[in-house]
Order: C-alpha cells, then structure tokens, then sequence
C-alpha cells in the first residue's frame, strides 16, 4: 500500500462521535468570548454596566424560589422542543414550523379541558399531554407531507404553517372560546385551578413539568444514540442518497423525525396551557420554539448538551427580567447574548472546520 | 454533506435574524412625552448589588449615606422601618410609560404620588403583554417589584385580574390595586386586593356629545380595543352623550346619526394578533366618519385623523386616557376625557402606608365642582381646540347639567342591540346594571360580543 | 480572426492538462479538435475562452498576446463558447435570456435585442423566436440561441463543445450549415468532439490532443484516414492482456442469464438508449466502454433499479422487475458502487462501525459490539487502515473504496460499479480487482463502467461499447485489442458490431 493509504489517527470516543473530531472546547471558548464580547459592546453602548448586568442575567434566576421555579418552568418546554429539534436537526432539517406545532399542541390539548372537565384531573392531564403531542405531530406531518410529497423546503412550509397556527389560536380565543362576554385577544377563560398542573405552594413551578421533559430527554437520548432508528435519521441528515443506497427509506424517516419533533412540541404547548398560563393565549409557544431552535443550532445534534445549554438559556432569560426594573435596560439583552452565542458558535465551528 | 455546506449561509442568516428580533421591538406608539427624567433616576439609584431580594436602595436624595443594604426579609424590614427609609410603591404596567395614553396616565398618576409622600419610592415594570414579553406573566411583574421592596402595587390592565389575586395571596402582606378590575365586586378577591376605577362613563359622554356637535356627516367612529363590559360601557356611554348632543342639542333625528365601533381586539395593536389600528381608522375615514373616538391605549386615532387633515379632508378625533393627549395634533382635536389618577392613588397608598388599607370596590365620579382640578378629580374633560367656541359653549352646558344631576343618560327606555331592555322606561340605572353592561345599545353598529 | 496558442501550458496539482502546447487556427475555417476523455480538450477551450489562466505560455488573438481574466474579457476580445449545456435560465424567454446573458453594450435596448435576435436567426437558419420561453426550447435551439447571443456579443471566433451531443440529427445538420456560412464570412470555428465522421465532415483541418499534448505533427489537413486518427487519439501499440489469475470464463451459451433486457428504453437527460435488448451472463465480469456520457451511465442505473425504463421489460433471473424500487433490485441482491463515493455511496461523517450498525439486519437498539466486531473483520478482511471509529471521511479513497466493498453482502448476487477504481493509485485499484474478481469467481455478476481502455482489457469477460447512445453486442473480451476498442469507442464501424445490426461484428 502508498503511503495515501494512511488513516488519519483518530482519538477513540464512545460517547458522541461528532464532537470527537472537533475541539469543542475551543468551539466553545471562541464562541462564549465572542459572545461576550458583542453583547458588552450593545450594554456599554446602551449605557449599562456590563459587569452589573451579567450578574443579572447569570445569577439572577437563582435569587429567589421563585425565579428559580420561573426558570424551570421555561427550561421545561424548552427542554421538550429542543429535544425535539434535535430529531429533526440529526435528520437534517430546520424545523422553523416549530412554533406553529407547540401552538396546535396548545390548542388540542384545550379540547379534553373544554369536553371533559369533569373527568379526574390526572386523566384529564395525561388526555391534555396526549392531546398536544396528536395536535403538534399533526401539524408537523403537514411539514413533512409538503416537503416529502411536494418538495417544498420544510423551512418555508414550517414558517407558513406558523402563521397558520397563530390564526387557529387566535380565531378560537377571539371566536368560540372566547370569555363569557368577552372578546379579547388576552385569552380564554382560565381554567379552573382544580385541573391545572400541581403547583408547589407559593410557588410557580409544577414539578410534573420539568420531569416529563427530562423523560423526553433522556428517551431522545436513547434514540439518537443507541438505537438503529436515530442512526438511521443521522444517516438520512447527512446524506439521503447514500442512506437511500444502503436500504434506509429517507423520506419516511424525515417524515418520522418532523412527527416526533411535533408531538414533542406539542406537549410543549399543552404544559404551556394547564401548567404556565392555565389558559389559551393567542402566544402560548412565546417564543420557545425559536429559543430551542438557537439551542439546537447551539449543540446540533448532541443530546447530551441539550439539557445544560437549555437551562442556560432559561437563566439567561429569567434572570435579565430584572434588568428593567434594576438596571433600566431592556431585557431583551438576553436575546442579544442567546443570539450572539449561537452566531458566534457556528462562526467558529466554520472557521474550525475549513482548518 | 453537501446539504449541510449548502445551508450553511441560511444558518447564518437565522441566527442573524434571531439576534436583530431580539436587539429591536419596541411596539408601535407614539410618545407625547418622554419618560420624565425622574424614571432613569429611579433606575439607576438601585446600582447596589441586588443578589438579594430585599430592599437594596434607599432613593438617592436621603439615604445613600447610609450604605449598609438591609439583605433581610423585605416585609419586615418595611414595618419597623425608619423614617429615612422609603417606603417603596410599584406599577405592572400593560404598555409602554410613554403610549401617550391609558399607560402614561397611570404613569403619571404614580409619579403625582411619589412626589406628595415625602421619602417614597416609585418603581415599575411596564410592557407586560405577550407581543412585549413573551411567556412573562404578571405575577411574574409583580415578584420583580416585590424584590425592589415594594409594599404596594398597582396592577393596571384588565386581564391582570387573576394575576393580581394570585400574587396577592401569596403576599399578603403587601396591598394591591388593581385599577379597573372588578374582582372585590364579584367577592373573587383576597383582602389584600382594591379595585380602583373612574366613572369614564361622564368622560366619554362629554367626547360623545363633541363629536356630535361637530361633525358635519353625522357619521362618527370609535376605535375599540378588545371587547368587554369595560369597553362596552364607555363605548355605550359615548353613545349616548353623542345621540343626547344630536338630537337634544342640535336638534337632528336620531336616525341620521351613524355611530360604529370596530374593535382591535387587544389595547394597543400587536401586530398579527390584532387589527392594526392605523388601518381601522383609515377604513373609518374613508368610510365617511369625520370624527373617531379612540378607546385604545395608544393614539393611532388622532394621528391618522392629523394625516387625513393634512391631505385635505376635514377629520376630528377625539383621544382617550392622557391629558396631554391633544398636543400630538391640536389642530383636529376636539377634547379629550382623560383619567387623572394621581389624587386617587395618593389616598389608597398613604392609607396603606399608614397601615389603614381598607378593601374597597372603587368607581369614583369626577369632581363635579371642577373636573378638571389635578387634585381631586379621578376623571376629567380637556376641550381640544378644534371644538369650535359655539360648541365648546354648548359642550359646557352639557357638562353642567351631568354635574348637577340634572341630566341621567342612562334614563330609561335604553334596549341593547338585541332588543332586549338595558333600562326600563322611566328608570335609572344602578350601578351594577351599568358595570356589568352585557351588549352594546341599540343604535350602536358594531360586535357586542354577548 | 486567427486564434493561436503557442507552448501554452496548464497544470492541476501534479497533472499536466495542457503541455506545451502550440496550434494556430486560421480565421475563415472549421477546426476539429479531437482526443479522448481527460486529453486535455475542455482545458484548452477553458483556456480560450477565459474560465481558466493558463500557468505557462501564451493565448494569441490576431498575432496580439492577450490576457484574459474572465469570459468576459474573452468575449470582448471576440472569442466565444459555447458549452455543451447551453448555460440560461430556465424561467426566462429567449428575448430575455438575451438581454440578461449579454453585457449591456452589446444590446442597449429591449428592441435592439429583439432585431439582433430575429435578423440572427433568419441569417443562419435558426429556429429561435424572440418570445419562446427557454423551457421550452430543444436543446438544439438553446444552443442556437447561446451562438446568436455570442455573434450578438461581437464573437469572431466560437469555440463549440461537443455541440452534437443531444441534439437531433436534423438540428445537427442545421448547425453544421450555419457554422460552414460562419467561417466563410471570416469567423474562426473551433469544433471539438469525439466523432470522427462529424469532424471528417465540417472541417478544414483536424488536431488530436492525447494526455495534454498535441499529437504527431499538430495541425492537419482534412480528410485523414480514421485509423491513423483513432491511432493518434487513443495511443499505439497492441495492448497486451495482462495476466491472468482465474481463468477467463467462456461466452458458453450454457451459463444463465443475470439481468436480461428485452426492448428497453430508457432516458438520463438529453441521452437515450432505444429498443435495448441485451443479455447479461450470470458470473461474469461485464465492463462498458465508450466515451464519458455514451450511455454507460444509464445502463448502470438501470441495472441497480435506480432509473426505471420507459418502455420494455427487465428481468432478473426470469422476474420481471418493472417497476421495481432500487430497495427491491438490493433484496433481489444487486449491489451498487457508485463512483462518487462520498455523495451516494457512504454516509462519511458516520464511522466504519456505524455503517455497519445500519446494515445489521432489523433489531431496534443497535448491537454496537456486534457492529464494532463486524468492522474490525472488514478492516481485517479487507486490509482498510481504519479502526471501527474512523469517520469514513477520514479515510483515503482507497480505503473507502475497500470499506464500500466490504459492506457488501456475501450473498450479493450482483454488482454494479462505477468506475470502481476512480482516483485510485495502481495498488489500490489493483487490490479493489481482486476483491472484485474474488466476488466473480464465487458467482456474483459484476458490471462495471470505466474511462480506462486497459481497465476494460484486464478485468472483463465481456465488453460493451457505448456510443452516442448505441449499444454494441456483448464482445467477448479475448477477441478485443486496444485499436479496434478504440474504433468502436470513436464510432467506427459501429453499425457492423451493433447487436441490433445482426451483422458479424469482426
């Protein structure tokens, strides 16, 4: 044999072949202090201390109980829709139409609360979560049918169905379930606080929340790394033709990832409704879809650093609150330093990657 | 690969996308004043570490020689507080301080309070709306300011009613205000928790009855906000003072009198979620209307009305919330009923201050001696220069005679759209009939929700 | 206007495209420039026409050196290409196309254009109207319509890639008149192809280009005779088979068919293959000759079930496979080896002992020991420098040649390679043989495609010959040498070994 026919040394990594061949951690640090760095310059232009408000925004959700129980109660649909964008990021899709399922989630979890309120609560609620996880998966099939069958890119059909969604939610909380003499776009009727999620006393963390999205973690887990199905999908997201050449039926597993992913999202959104705001608003997914999103790009499609990145960014989120009230600046700064990360990451990894 | 190389820009794109949404937003309105310096003041004396959630500030004026921050429970620090402590007062607001309507009233009404208690400190937390501060509830609002040290607080948007008694029984040691709420009439309420409202009914009258004596096509418009016995009632209330003013006063048949509400759907607009409201009054305009009503919390209805002026069309407006509201466009403003919550608020919040908080359903008439006295009326009337002198006499006589008593609109027979009786002939109507309005009155054209 | 290049010299890392080379081409004749694939022809009118600088060497206009950046320089210089797919947009008419594709001196105005473009096409007899959308134009006027745009650009000179590829013999014909009326109005045509009766027919002269040099004594009257042409173009000497390690198998008549076409027609592009009708014979190593883009390419995907035939039926071992998915072809046990390995053979990123995680057959939770001892067995089996977790990408093409390989099933009844041993060096490809030949000699079909000549040579039991979308019989090997492989690859006497001819083929 020539000497071309050397391998090139490979450090032997059991836990995610991926990241074995970056260096993460310099990915990391790169993207972390460009981060930084960007979001200081927006503070110091804006006239905050930078310093001050990094205190906030990384301490702050861990002042009080309470905030720490906001911060779960975000991190945990988080959770769900980045472990469902991780799906869809190993099959190689950008499931923009996130939102969109979280919302119809939202909206047919509603349906069981609506019927049946009569039922035992925890009936009631499994009804609700089963719901949601029909109504998002449904709404993402629409996805999947209009990017396997049509060919239109799943980005444009997610952003469309999107508005789609937000017209549902927005025609049944303006028009049917509207309130008893009332037609505003804040809500329906709240829902009787017997059928809402349990909620610690005083506080507003329902600890049934974040358990279902660790489960979901740790099932997504499971799947992308040990089984032949979440194989098959990193196959299919890394190049279709050769997993269509090795037997794998590409357009079903994209069809597969997109259903999850939305079923996913769509428990998202019914925890959104009987444990978060106990009732329909027109912005039930608040933008959580989007965050995951970032958190995805964040960690593609690494499981294992989906819980940690997601966390940060419920701190991030929950502690910058404070930043109107103590600081005057807006807390929109949590965005600024959520978007930054995730460009600054995918910066790096482009420059690591041409080297 | 080549999927993932060939996406590698959209990546990008996405990512830059999510940053700029994140840097920009600020809704759609449009200041009449600027947020008072005294707001940034505020703000910036609470540069002292606040990793605890307890009173870290004294206001800067008296207290910032003594730098030891009390890091103990706020509640009780506030009871055996001394002098030189302030005593800490907040706000959720709905919208922006600076909407140049409902929110900036209530703005200002605190800042009235903050300068008559000596050693008082104001702080709040506006933009609490979903469009604003996505997944942010206002118990969520109300939690920041009790970790400002706040023993006070007002709530100031209707659909903050079951946020208000949430957190309100989870601290019960701090009173609550929730302005137009109605949750202590209905018995929902903890004791904690008062309802303030003013009677806005006189106020919208008064605008009714200067819309119908201006206008020239006998076809006025009122810009609504979402849809509920709030809304209805005032938009009633303008109704009548309008039809009052039409036939009595000008003497016209009732049925050359065309009054449209088109409701947005929320207070101010939220784009994609409500009815843009510079849209809405447009289709007003150029459906025929000379004179708008705002309802809403922002001023879109007199800006267009100004825009439509400018281009050569004679359109009056009549604003809604702010005092100060006419100075956006004095030219086609006929008036303006506003809130002044200053004298109101002051009272409940020395009362509380002094321990003395009493719980109380609230729906306070104007002071019918002056009501436009900054000190003592809840509700008032600022005639816009557009009124002309004739009507603007003939708008005082009106007012006089709602003051004196004189004049009931809401004497029967009135009938909701449907038909059904609101008040029976010969009747006044209490209350409570007209609190818990449940459509709009026959002759109004527009949704009612029922 | 004359074109000529003198010593003009261009290299792509260690491969010398162009060498040296020198030619003058005179103004007012048709030049034929021939070679086989990778000779070094698309560099030269790459050269030419701008899209590539040369390293060494210099380009001459009218006896003038010249430096051209980009085509448009090139263009402005008077030199224009036209390539074998015509480069517009689909969405636009041929008007607009026009006005777009050309710089805005050339054509000021939306009716300038039009004028240019309808006095154009009345001059040289082209079919292309003004509002005609691209798409729905042949192939033939889009190509029209790319040398009106050039004469409209002010091209003395056109450079023509192949331009009869695709195109109907009518249209050939038509260009051929309008490309004679070009160089007797003083034009320089610069026609490059691989048939030699086309250039036998237009040109005036005639230069072969065999690995990046010009050949014999460069520039040559036509006519010439073809045998000295194919000699030039394809190299000298009798091709010796190399020998051999298993006994070539026989044409017996005995052995049973593996793939068997009966009338098939089928379609890749603007290319077909019409009314097939062939006899693939089981256990036997079946290689396709032809110039790049004959119709090899179809005919391997036709085999693998991966383009489907519109007309006539294809059996496998007597079942009729109409229809069929290329799943169903790989449960059938044809295997497919493509040439572009990294694009529709493996899944790179995923490593060794992941490729074969994907092929342990059902089973929800992946058996990672099973998988990494079934990659540690290939790597053994089949000499891979590879551990079980080597990206697949960061093996060297031989390696992941060798790994494809060995992820084929044993009972693999078939297999189909694309150029098996593309960028491999001699080693490597030699190794790949043996693997295959090892597959053969235990009865597994192998057909192969290959630029190659000594490839077909050496590891074939039967050849066809590709041309233009014709077939040729099934040759058997040990009849064929390296000249009359070359005739039947340039087009000679290809109707006598055509098998639909019936005609003796020797």
């Amino acid at each position: 044999m020539t000497s071309s026919d050397q391998a090139t040394p490979v450090r032997p990594d059991h836990r995610s072949p991926r990241s074995a061949r970056r260096p993460p951690l310099l990915v990391g640090t790169l993207a972390l202090g460009g981060a930084l760095l960007f979001t200081s310059l927006v503070l110091i232009s804006s006239g905050v201390p930078p310093l001050a408000a990094y205190k906030l925004i990384f301490l702050g959700a861990f002042s009080t109980p309470t905030r720490i129980s906001d911060m779960v109660m975000l991190a945990s649909p988080l959770l769900l829709c980045s472990c469902g964008l991780t799906l869809t990021f190993a099959a190689g899709l950008y499931n923009l139409g996130i939102e969109g399922q979280m919302i119809l989630g939202a909206v047919a979890a509603m349906i069981p609360l609506r019927l049946l309120p009569g039922l035992p609560p925890p009936l009631l609620w499994a009804l609700a979560l089963a719901a949601g996880a029909a109504g998002g998966a449904l709404w993402a099939l629409l996805v999947a049918g209009l990017r396997v069958g049509l060919r239109v890119n799943e980005i444009f059909a997610g952003l469309g169905l999107n508005f789609l969604a937000s017209g549902v939610s927005l025609y049944l909380v303006l028009g049917p379930w509207r309130r008893i003499g009332q037609a505003s776009s804040s809500g329906t009727e709240p829902l009787p606080s017997a059928i809402w999620l349990p909620t610690l006393n005083n506080l507003r963390v329902a600890p049934a929340a974040p358990v279902i999205a660790l489960v979901a973690l740790a099932l997504i887990w499971v799947a992308v790394t040990r089984t032949r199905w979440g194989l098959e999908l990193r196959a299919v997201g890394l190049n279709p033709q050769a997993a269509g050449r090795m037997g794998i039926p590409a357009a079903r597993r994209l069809a597969e990832s997109l259903a999850a992913c939305g079923a996913l999202a769509g428990i998202a959104g019914a925890i959104q409704v009987i444990a978060v705001f106990h009732q329909l608003i027109p912005s039930i997914s608040s933008g959580i879809g989007l965050l995951a999103l970032l958190v995805v790009l964040l960690v593609r499609a690494n499981p294992a650093w989906v819980l940690p990145i997601a966390a940060a960014f419920a701190v991030f989120t929950v502690g910058s609150v404070q930043m109107s009230v103590s600081l005057g600046a807006d807390s929109s700064i949590a965005g600024v330093l959520q978007g930054a990360l995730v460009l600054f990451a995918l910066l790096a990894r482009g420059f690591s990657a041409r080297r | 690969m080549k999927r993932v190389f060939a996406r590698w820009p959209a990546l990008l794109a996405l990512a830059l996308g999510s940053l700029l949404a994140a840097c920009g937003g600020t809704p759609a309105s449009q200041p009449t004043k600027a947020p008072t310096a005294a707001a940034a003041a505020t703000a910036a004396a609470t540069s002292v570490p606040a990793a605890t959630a307890a009173v870290t500030s004294a206001p800067a004026a008296t207290a910032a020689a003594t730098s030891v921050p009390a890091a103990t429970a706020a509640a009780t620090a506030a009871a055996t507080t001394p002098a030189d402590d302030a005593y800490v007062f907040g706000m959720v607001l709905v919208g922006p301080i600076n909407d140049g309507g409902w929110n900036q009233a209530q703005y200002e009404g605190m800042k009235y309070v903050e300068s008559r208690i000596p050693g008082s400190k104001f702080v709040y937390i506006d933009k609490v709306n979903p469009a604003d501060r996505p997944n942010f509830k206002v118990e969520q609002g109300i939690d920041e300011l009790l970790a400002k040290g706040a023993k006070f607080v007002v709530t100031n948007s209707a659909e903050f009613s079951d946020g208000t008694n949430i957190a309100a029984t989870a601290n019960p040691k701090v009173y609550f205000v929730h302005a137009s709420g109605d949750s202590v009439l209905a018995g929902k309420a903890p004791a904690n928790v008062s309802n303030i409202m003013g009677r806005m009914e006189y106020g919208k009258m008064m605008a009714g009855c200067a819309a119908a004596l201006q206008t020239n096509t006998g076809k006025i418009s009122y810009l609504g906000p979402l849809i509920d016995s709030e809304t209805r009632r005032l938009v009633n209330a303008a109704y009548l003072g309008a039809k009052y003013c039409w036939t009595d006063v000008r003497g016209k048949p009732a049925d050359q009198l065309a009054f449209k509400v088109t409701w947005i759907g929320f207070w101010f607009n939220i784009p994609g979620v409500t009815l843009d409201p510079t849209q809405v009054a447009n289709d007003f305009i150029n459906g025929g209307s000379d004179v708008i009503l705002s309802g809403i919390d922002t001023t879109e209805a007199i800006v267009e009305a100004n825009k439509a002026t400018k281009a050569g069309k004679k359109i009056y407006a009549i604003p809604y919330d702010f005092k100060a509201a006419c100075e956006q466009a004095p030219e086609v403003c006929l008036g303006v009923p506003y809130f002044n919550w200053g004298p109101t608020y002051l009272k409940v919040i020395s009362d509380a201050k002094a321990g003395t908080f009493t719980q109380s359903w609230d729906w306070i008439a104007p002071d019918w001696t002056n009501i436009n006295n900054p000190d003592t009326s809840i509700v008032g009337f600022e005639k816009g220069k557009a009124l002309s002198a004739d009507n603007q006499a003939k708008l005082d006589d009106f007012i006089k005679k709602l003051a004196d008593g004189s004049l009931n609109l809401y004497t029967g027979p009135l009938s909701y759209q449907d038909g059904t009786p609101f008040v029976a002939a010969g009747a006044k109507a209490d209350d409570k009939t007209v609190w818990y309005t449940t459509q709009l009155l026959k002759g109004v054209d527009g949704q009612s929700a029922p | 206007m004359e074109v000529s290049v003198h010593n003009l010299t261009k290299t792509f890392g260690t491969l010398r495209a162009n060498d040296n080379i020198s030619l003058r081409f005179a103004g007012g004749q048709i030049h034929g420039i021939l070679g086989e694939n990778g000779a070094g022809k698309s560099t030269l009118m790459k050269l030419l026409s701008g899209f590539l600088r040369p390293d060494g060497g210099e380009i001459l206009f009218e006896a003038k050196p010249v430096a051209l950046g980009d085509p448009g320089a090139a263009l402005r210089a008077g030199v224009g290409m036209v390539h074998q797919e015509p480069l517009d947009v689909p969405g636009f008419s041929a008007l607009e196309n026009l006005l777009c594709a050309a710089p805005r001196w050339a054509l000021p105005s939306r009716i300038e254009a039009r004028n240019t473009l309808t006095v154009l096409a009345g001059r040289l007899g082209f079919s292309v109207a003004p509002d005609d959308p691209i798409s729905a134009l042949t192939v033939g006027q889009r190509q029209q319509l790319e040398i009106i745009r050039l004469l409209a650009c002010g091209a003395r000179a056109l450079i023509l890639d192949e331009p009869t590829t695709g195109i109907s013999a009518a249209q050939a014909r038509s260009l051929f008149v309008a490309l004679r009326r070009l160089a007797s109005e003083g034009n320089t045509v610069i026609f490059v192809s691989h048939k030699l009766d086309e250039v036998a027919e237009l040109c005036h002269t005639v230069s072969v280009l065999r690995a990046g040099q010009v050949v014999g004594e460069g520039q040559m009257g036509v006519p010439q005779p073809q045998d000295r042409l194919l000699k030039m173009m394809f190299g000298g000497g009798d091709h010796t088979p190399a020998p051999r390690e298993t006994p070539r198998r026989g044409g017996s008549p005995a052995v049973p068919s593996a793939w068997r076409l009966e009338g098939i027609t089928a379609r890749e592009g603007n290319l077909v293959l019409a009314g097939l009708d062939l006899d693939i014979p089981a256990g036997s190593v079946v290689g396709l000759a032809g110039l790049e883009g004959s119709g090899q390419q179809i005919l391997l995907r036709l085999l693998c079930g991966q383009i489907r035939p519109s007309a006539g039926r294809l059996r496998m071992a007597g079942a009729d496979m109409a229809g069929a998915s290329p799943a169903i072809f790989r449960t059938c046990g044809v295997e497919y080896l493509p040439a572009d390995r990294l694009v529709e053979g493996v899944v790179g990123p995923l490593t060794l002992a992941e490729h074969f995680a994907l092929l342990q057959p059902g089973g929800m939770i992946i058996k990672r020991h099973a998988a990494e001892d079934a990659a540690r067995a290939a790597i053994a089996g089949y000499d891979i420098r590879a551990v079980p977790d080597s990206p697949i990408l960061s093996l060297s093409g031989g390696n992941q040649q060798r790994a494809m390989l060995a992820m084929i099933p044993e009972n693999t009844r078939a297999l189909v390679c694309e150029q098996p041993t593309r960028g491999l060096d001699v080693a490597s490809a030699r190794a790949i043989w043996g693997r295959l030949l090892a597959r053969r000699d235990a009865g597994c079909t192998v057909v192969f495609a290959t630029a190659d000549l000594d490839e077909i040579l050496d590891y074939s039991d039967y050849v066809l010959v590709f041309f233009a979308g014709r077939v040729s019989r099934l040759l058997p090997c040990a009849e064929l040498r390296v000249p009359r492989l070359a005739e039947l690859i340039g087009g000679v006497g290809f109707e006598a070994a055509d098998g639909r001819a019936k005609a003796n083929p020797q």
